[in-house]
Formats: C-alpha cells, sequence, structure tokens
C-alpha cells in the first residue's frame, strides 16, 4: 500500500476519532483530543504493525517540519502587544517564574539521572537535559478554551493561565533554539564557522527580517485565499531556512508570527488563515509524531519517569512557588499549576525538532518522554483545568467586575485591579479567532 | 512592484542562506518551494494587471526561477514536488466533474460529442499533414522511410491534440466564469481527454506493430479499457462516499475535500484506472447525489483549497520548462503550434455546425481549446519509453509545442470568456451568502 494511501486513511480514522473526542468526550468527559492521534501512530507505526513503513515517514518529514514553523507562527500571533501591555506585570512575573522553575528543575534533575545511568559527563549531559526542560516547560492551551467556552466567564486565574500558557511556550521554544545553536555543527563550507551566539543572531535574524518582509509583501491584503497563499509561502520558505542551517524553525517562526500580528491591519485575517489549517497540520505531526517513536535502546525508563514526575512537581510547585513571591497566591488559589500540567503539539514539535538533529545526545529519550507526557496529561488536563479554575477564590465576569465566589471571604484586594477592564479584550478576540478557526 | 522588490530581496537573502547551510537533507526543497509559491503568487499578480491570466504569471515565475533559468529551484526540489502536482492534477478533476450537470449532459451530450469527435479528427488530420510536409526539418522523422515517418507523425499527431482540463478549471476558478461558451469548453476538454487516452493507445500498438521499438511494450487492450471502463464504477463509488458523508456528517468540508483528492489519486492508482476519469465522475456523482446545497459547499471549499494548488502546480510546471530547448526548436515548433491551432479552429467550426451549437458560442469556442498541460507530457513520456531512441527528441517538441499552448492557450481562453461576457467582474473571490457559504456569484451570458 502506498505511503500517501496510508496517510489518507490515517488522517481520515484520526479525524473520525477527533470528532468523537473533540466534541462528545470533551462536552461529557473534559477530554482534550491529541493523544488518539499518537496513540494510533504508535499502533500504525513500524515499532508495533508496520502498516506504516520508516520509508513512509521520511516522505512525511517535510511536512512535519512544516508544522513546526506553522506551530511557531500560531505561537507569535498571541503575543499582540498592545493587549499585552494593559495587563498587569504581575501576571508576566508569576508566569516566567515559574515556567523558569519548571526548566531548571527538570533540566537539573535530568543532569543528575543522565550522568548517573549512562556515566556521561555533566556538559554531555546539559545539551539533551535542557531539551528536556524545553518539552517540560510547554503546556497546552486546548484545555483552557474547552473551560473558558464551558464556563462562559473569564477569572483572574483563567487569565493567569492564558498568560502562563503562552510564557511556558515562549520560554520553550526560545530554549530549544538557543540549545541547537550552542549544540550547532560546524559548518566547514564556511571561511569561519560562526559562533553559538552568531547562529542566535541568524536564527532571529531569520525570524525578524522575514517577518518584516512579509509584512510589507503582505500589505493591506485581505482576501483569505491571497493572504492563505502568502502566508503559506513566507512559513514555508523561513521554515526551510532554518531546517537547511540545521535551526529549530520554532523561533524564527514566532517572531514572524509576533511581528505580522502587531504591525498588520489585517491581522484578525492572517489568523484566520493561519489557524485553517492548524488541525491538518497538527493531525499530521501527532500521526507520524506517534509512528516515528523509537523506544532508545538505552534504559529510557527511569529518565522518563523522572521526567513526568519531576515536572509536575516543578509545574505544580513552581506555580505555587512564583505565585507566593509575587503576592498572588490568595487570588490564584495553592493548585493553579495543576491547570499547567497539559501538554499538547508544542511539547512533540519540540521533541520532533531535536529528533531530526544529527548530532543529538539521547534523542529517543526526549521524544519518548514527550510522548509519554503528551499520552499521560492529554486525559487528565481538561479536569485539572477546571479543578484550578473552579478552586480559584475569584472570579471576574467577562464584563471585568470582580466577584468572590458563593461562600468564599474576599481576600485582601490588590492596590489597583489587577487588570484593567477593558484590557484583555483584543488578546482574547484572537484567541476566540483562533478557537472559531479549530472548530 | 513592492512585492518585486521583496521577491528580489529573498533571492539574496535565499543565496547567503544557500551559502552557510550544508547541501544535504530536505530544507532546501522547503526553501525552494517556499520561493517558489511568493514568486509564482507575485508574478500572478503582475499579469492580472496586464489582464492577463494569472496562470500566465505561475508559469513565468517557475521558468524564470526555475532550473533552466535563475535555478533559484533546483531540479531535485522540482522532482521532490511532484507529489504537489498529483495533488493539483485530482483536485482539478473533481472539480471539473462537480461542474457538470445531470440535466446538461442529457441536453447537450451529444451535441457535445460531435464537436469533441470532429475537432480531435481535424486536428489529427491537420498536425499529422503540418508533419509530413515537414518531415526534412523535424528531427525525429529526417532520414525514416515512408512506414516510419507515417507511424511517428500519427503517434505524435494523437499526443498533440489534447487539451488541458487543468488550465481550462483554473481560469474558470480564477475568473469565476459560468455560461454557455464555459460549459461547451470544460465538456469539450473533458470528453477529449478520455478519447484522447484511447486514441493515444491505439496509435501506439499499431505503431508498435509497424515499427518494432526495443523499448517497453505498450499495455493488452483489456488494461486501456480497463484503465478507462474501470475508472467509472471506481469514481462512482468514491462520489457516492462523499455524498454520504456530506448527508451524514458535512463538518470540515475544506479538510475533507484535501482528503478526498488524496484518497481519489491513490485509489486510482492502486486500481491501475485512469485517474483524471475517476475523480471526474466521482466529482460528479458527489455533486449530483449530494443532498440540498451541501455539493455546492463541497465545492467551494475545494474551490479554496485549489487556490494555492493552482500557484503551486503551474509555477512547478513552468520550472519544468527547458527554455534553452525551447529556443533551439523554435523553427519546428511555432508551425506545429500554428497548425495545431488552425486544426483546432477549423474543427470546432465544422463540428459545432454538424452539431447546431450557437454561431456566437462557436466563434469563440477554439480559443478555449488551445491549452495543454499535464496530460499531454504523460501521454509523451509513454511514447518515449516505446521508443528510446527517438521518444528523446519527440518529447522535447512536444515539450515545447506544450509550453507555447500552455501559455498562450491561457490568454486565449480568458479573452474568450472575456468576449462572451461569461467574466465574473469579481473574480473568484465570491461572496457571502446568507448561508455563510462562498457562492461564486456566477453571471450568466445572455442565451445565444
Amino acid at each position: 500500500m502506498s505511503a500517501s494511501l496510508l496517510l489518507v486513511i490515517l488522517v481520515a480514522v484520526a479525524y473520525g476519532a477527533a470528532k468523537v473526542a473533540f466534541q462528545w468526550l470533551g462536552r461529557h468527559f473534559l477530554i482534550v483530543s491529541g493523544a488518539e492521534y499518537l496513540l494510533l501512530g504508535i499502533l500504525l507505526g513500524p515499532q508495533v504493525s508496520g502498516v506504516l513503513s520508516e520509508e513512509a515517514l521520511r516522505a512525511f518529514t517535510p511536512f512535519m517540519t512544516l508544522s513546526l514553523g506553522w506551530m511557531g507562527a500560531m505561537v507569535g500571533m498571541r503575543l499582540y502587544l498592545p493587549a499585552l501591555v494593559r495587563l498587569r506585570g504581575v501576571f508576566y512575573r508569576v508566569a516566567f517564574v515559574q515556567s523558569l522553575i519548571t526548566l531548571f528543575v527538570v533540566t537539573g534533575s535530568s543532569v543528575v539521572v543522565l550522568q548517573w545511568l549512562f556515566n556521561v559527563s555533566s556538559a554531555y549531559a546539559l545539551v539533551p537535559s535542557l531539551v528536556l526542560g524545553a518539552v517540560a516547560t510547554g503546556s497546552a492551551a486546548d484545555a483552557m478554551e474547552l473551560i473558558v467556552r464551558r464556563q462562559g466567564r473569564a477569572t483572574l486565574v483563567v487569565r493567569q493561565l492564558e498568560v502562563a500558557v503562552w510564557m511556558d511556550s515562549l520560554v520553550a521554544i526560545v530554549t530549544l533554539a538557543l540549545v541547537l545553536c550552542l549544540s550547532h555543527v560546524p559548518a566547514p563550507q564556511l571561511v569561519r564557522s560562526p559562533t553559538a551566539v552568531e547562529w542566535a543572531v541568524i536564527s532571529v535574524t531569520i525570524g525578524v527580517v522575514g517577518g518584516a518582509l512579509f509584512h510589507l509583501f503582505l500589505g493591506e491584503e485581505r482576501d483569505q485565499d491571497r493572504l492563505f497563499i502568502s502566508l503559506a509561502g513566507a512559513i514555508v520558505l523561513m521554515t526551510g531556512a532554518a531546517t537547511y542551517l540545521r535551526l529549530s524553525p520554532l523561533l524564527p517562526g514566532l517572531l514572524l508570527g509576533t511581528i505580522l500580528v502587531n504591525t498588520s491591519r489585517n491581522r484578525s485575517e492572517i489568523v484566520k488563515a493561519l489557524t485553517s489549517v492548524e488541525r491538518p497540520l497538527y493531525f499530521v505531526l501527532l500521526l507520524c509524531g506517534g509512528a516515528i517513536w523509537t523506544p532508545s535502546t538505552n534504559a529510557w525508563v527511569v529518565p522518563v519517569v523522572v521526567f513526568v514526575v519531576m515536572r509536575g512537581l516543578a509545574k505544580v510547585g513552581g506555580a505555587r512557588l512564583a505565585a507566593r513571591f509575587n503576592g498572588m497566591l490568595p487570588i490564584l488559589g495553592n493548585n493553579w499549576g495543576r491547570a499547567l500540567l497539559g501538554q499538547g503539539g508544542l511539547a512533540l514539535a519540540i521533541a520532533f525538532n531535536y529528533l531530526t538533529e544529527t548530532n543529538a545526545f539521547f534523542p529517543n529519550i526526549i521524544f519518548t518522554a514527550a510522548i509519554a507526557s503528551v499520552l499521560l496529561t492529554d486525559l487528565f488536563s481538561a479536569r485539572l483545568m477546571n479543578a484550578a479554575v473552579g478552586a480559584s477564590p475569584h472570579a471576574i465576569r467577562a464584563s471585568g467586575s470582580v466577584v468572590a465566589p458563593a461562600g468564599a471571604t474576599a481576600p485582601a484586594e490588590p492596590a489597583r485591579p489587577l487588570e484593567a477592564q477593558p484590557a484583555a479584550s483584543p488578546p482574547r478576540e484572537d484567541a476566540v479567532a483562533s478557537h472559531e478557526g479549530k472548530a | 512592484m513592492r512585492r518585486l522588490v521583496i521577491l528580489a530581496l529573498l533571492f539574496g537573502g535565499m543565496q547567503l542562506v544557500l551559502v552557510a547551510g550544508p547541501a544535504e537533507g530536505f530544507g532546501e526543497a522547503l526553501l525552494a518551494f517556499g520561493f517558489l509559491i511568493l514568486a509564482a503568487y507575485s508574478v500572478g499578480e503582475l499579469m492580472k494587471q496586464f489582464n492577463l491570466p494569472k496562470l500566465v504569471g505561475y508559469l513565468a515565475a517557475g521558468a524564470i526561477f526555475g532550473p533552466s533559468a535563475l535555478a533559484a529551484v533546483p531540479a531535485e526540489a522540482v522532482a521532490d514536488l511532484s507529489p504537489v502536482s498529483d495533488l493539483a492534477i485530482a483536485l482539478i478533476a473533481f472539480l471539473a466533474g462537480a461542474e457538470l450537470e445531470w440535466g446538461e449532459l442529457r441536453r447537450r451530450g451529444v451535441a457535445l460529442l460531435k464537436v469533441t469527435g470532429i475537432e480531435l479528427t481535424v486536428t489529427f488530420l491537420v498536425i499529422f499533414g503540418a508533419l509530413l510536409l515537414m518531415r526534412e526539418f523535424v528531427p525525429f522523422l529526417q532520414g525514416t522511410n515512408t512506414l516510419t515517418t507515417l507511424t511517428f507523425a500519427g503517434l505524435f499527431a494523437s499526443i498533440a491534440i489534447v487539451h488541458s482540463p487543468a488550465v481550462t478549471m483554473a481560469l474558470l476558478t480564477e475568473t469565476g466564469a459560468r455560461g454557455p461558451l464555459s460549459r461547451t469548453t470544460l465538456g469539450v476538454v473533458l470528453l477529449a481527454d478520455v478519447v484522447v487516452v484511447l486514441v493515444f493507445s491505439a496509435a501506439l500498438s499499431a505503431a508498435q506493430s509497424l515499427v518494432p521499438s526495443g523499448g517497453e511494450g505498450v499495455g493488452s487492450l483489456g488494461a486501456t479499457v480497463w484503465e478507462i471502463g474501470g475508472a467509472i464504477p471506481i469514481g462512482a463509488l468514491l462520489g457516492g462516499a462523499v455524498a454520504l458523508y456530506l448527508r451524514f456528517v458535512r463538518g470540515e468540508l475544506f479538510l475533507f475535500a484535501l482528503l478526498v483528492t488524496f484518497f481519489g489519486l491513490e485509489i486510482s492508482r492502486l486500481a491501475h484506472v485512469e485517474t483524471l476519469l475517476t475523480l471526474l465522475v466521482a466529482g460528479f456523482v458527489a455533486e449530483t447525489a449530494a443532498p440540498g446545497r451541501s455539493g455546492r459547499a463541497l465545492r467551494h471549499a475545494m474551490e479554496r483549497s485549489a487556490a494555492p494548488v493552482f500557484v503551486v502546480f503551474f509555477a512547478l510546471a513552468g520550472a519544468k520548462l527547458e527554455i534553452a530547448e525551447l529556443i533551439a526548436l523554435w523553427p519546428v515548433v511555432i508551425p506545429i503550434v500554428l497548425a495545431r491551432a488552425f486544426g483546432i479552429w477549423t474543427g470546432t467550426r465544422i463540428g459545432a455546425r454538424v452539431a447546431g451549437i450557437p454561431r456566437a458560442e462557436s466563434d469563440t469556442l477554439w480559443m478555449g481549446l488551445i491549452s495543454q498541460a499535464g496530460v499531454a507530457i504523460g501521454l509523451v513520456t509513454v511514447a518515449e519509453q516505446a521508443y528510446p531512441a527517438v521518444g528523446g527528441t519527440m518529447r522535447t517538441i512536444l515539450l515545447s509545442v506544450i509550453a507555447v499552448n500552455e501559455t498562450v492557450g491561457a490568454v486565449f481562453f480568458r479573452r474568450a470568456l472575456a468576449r462572451a461576457g461569461e467574466i465574473n467582474a469579481k473574480g473568484a473571490a465570491g461572496f457571502e451568502t446568507p448561508l455563510g457559504k462562498r457562492e461564486s456569484g456566477a453571471v450568466e451570458a445572455p442565451s445565444t
């Protein structure tokens, strides 16, 4: 059977599963779809049934790589600065601190485990550990969108979670990009091989210059077909440039998306055009990600278990610490970090990006850890999110007025409202647009 | 102009990237692919300002940045992107099938058959005659005996008569044209496509029995009959499945449209049936059997996904053009192109008179039949495999003829549609209906 037909059948089956999972399960059991694609990919991949051969999977690699650039652009589209600056700094401090705690805790524990298990130097273990840290930092927004839609109102904790999710994405993407620059193979075809800093500058330049040029290229275009063609060309070109230079396409994609959403007057049309193929690309990434999974020949169980456990602890504990340091604990509650446990396509994208690197250390362990984490957390992420949101003592209606839940004693109000009331409208619009695109 | 300046900057940036990276991996193909999309889009928009079809711009961009000119897109990348072309062909065929209406087929089927049959016969004879007249100048006929000359001229002519459903559909989608001329042209092009596959198979069988080749043999008659006949039930099954989906599910039409074309493409390959005909029948059955307006909704979803696919398809077609060979062979190519055009002009006039097609329609019908593309390239590849000794030269001349016709044909067809008043002022951009579906906003030409 040919590879294309297999892919079609796979996507068709997964699509049917997603229909059930996304609509029925989501409505009744608060399960966010995603894991079923991965499982399907694993079952049909060379490791289990072998229906999808390794050769066929290699043919789909460019599409998976393209989905990385696209995913980066989607994350960048959430960074609409005029709306972000209206939120108070404490939201960002909390989000940033919890991201860093997760990154450092998982990286540190991974260094220790890899050193102990494989008897390698700490310098050798640092690169894969940092990638594991980046994978761990990422959290999924799907569950949050489901909860917000279900509750029909935005609470302060939801607002904090929104900031935390994109901050996690930002930290994860930047970390991976820097790691790939640090561990970049020498370029013998050049007179002098660029340093890690220079590779980082090149990576940023691809995104910034690309974003600026494509901003001019797109102009005031509002027609969806034309916008889609231009955007597709821009993202394919930018992804190709980064991949060709063995850099992560996620960071240039993120910068491209950020520049476009902040400089274009037609940003809602751009977001709509981008989100129209987000799902097909996400399907391909999850399916093929599951199929290309290879259990490491090394002992992978211990690092993966440590990763999952440490990530859980770091997310919950880190979020609690970050809230306490910034005086937000009474508002967010002790367990708001549980809502960040869910992992989605970004974790896989980071792991896949590292897997395609020729000089990667322990790539299969990292990929296995990402898959295990996605499978485990996807089933419970919406429930955890729901529990965290429901448990938060403060709620803020969509109109912006702060209300305390029945039976709860309102904690001391901050010096001024944490969020200026009309502030969040623009990002919410984008989020809604993004969500509508998915639906 | 702004876009062209940016394109030049991107081209420069791409050269910098290519210097700094390793010459391996798939990054280069992605890079070239992205650039090709942007280049084709920009040149296409430029052409629109000159009232030329955008697809001419896509072809031009492909040719300019392709391996035979600036080589921004290397030959390997073009080869890597061939699945995109296959997808485009499948999508075009499904869309073309969905455009056909059962009532119209019943009403005008016989007339279309008459026009198609006469047009193809006359064009075949004219090209055949022209080749015999120019035999001393045509490389693959030089110094051959009479039997070989007649055989190769017949084989060449059987390929040269084919039209291009791709260009026809792309133009109809781009301009949003609806009307008698659009429907007749599409009908003739699609019918001719089926007939030509049969004619070519017969011509190749006859040729191989008259002039043994030493190359690959043509399939048996049974295989040829299956290739055509088998496509109908398989396409009908696929179309039925699509209609069922539209009845019971309906969601995610954009994604579903892409899946259907992928699926049809693979099914036809596996079953060894004609891809175009399979998807054509599937599109026709799906549109006819789908409940209410859901068939139209699927068609619009497909038109939506077709826009970027057309850009890539024609840009890749342009990138495959051998400009140097075209320039070298122009003394042979131009007379063949003119002879073919004359044959089409004469054939459609006679055919239209026999079939009772109104004069106003038949006067411009020939302009829609000039274009050639994918099917002809496929047939010439088979001929090359059958006759390796002369097939290369035949292929080069035919590809040059196709290159000219592909470009000129699109311009002619657009002009014909404009003259017939069938071009929708809004083009394919469409507008929102109360149901929220994209409506092509067709403007019917006054009945002639």
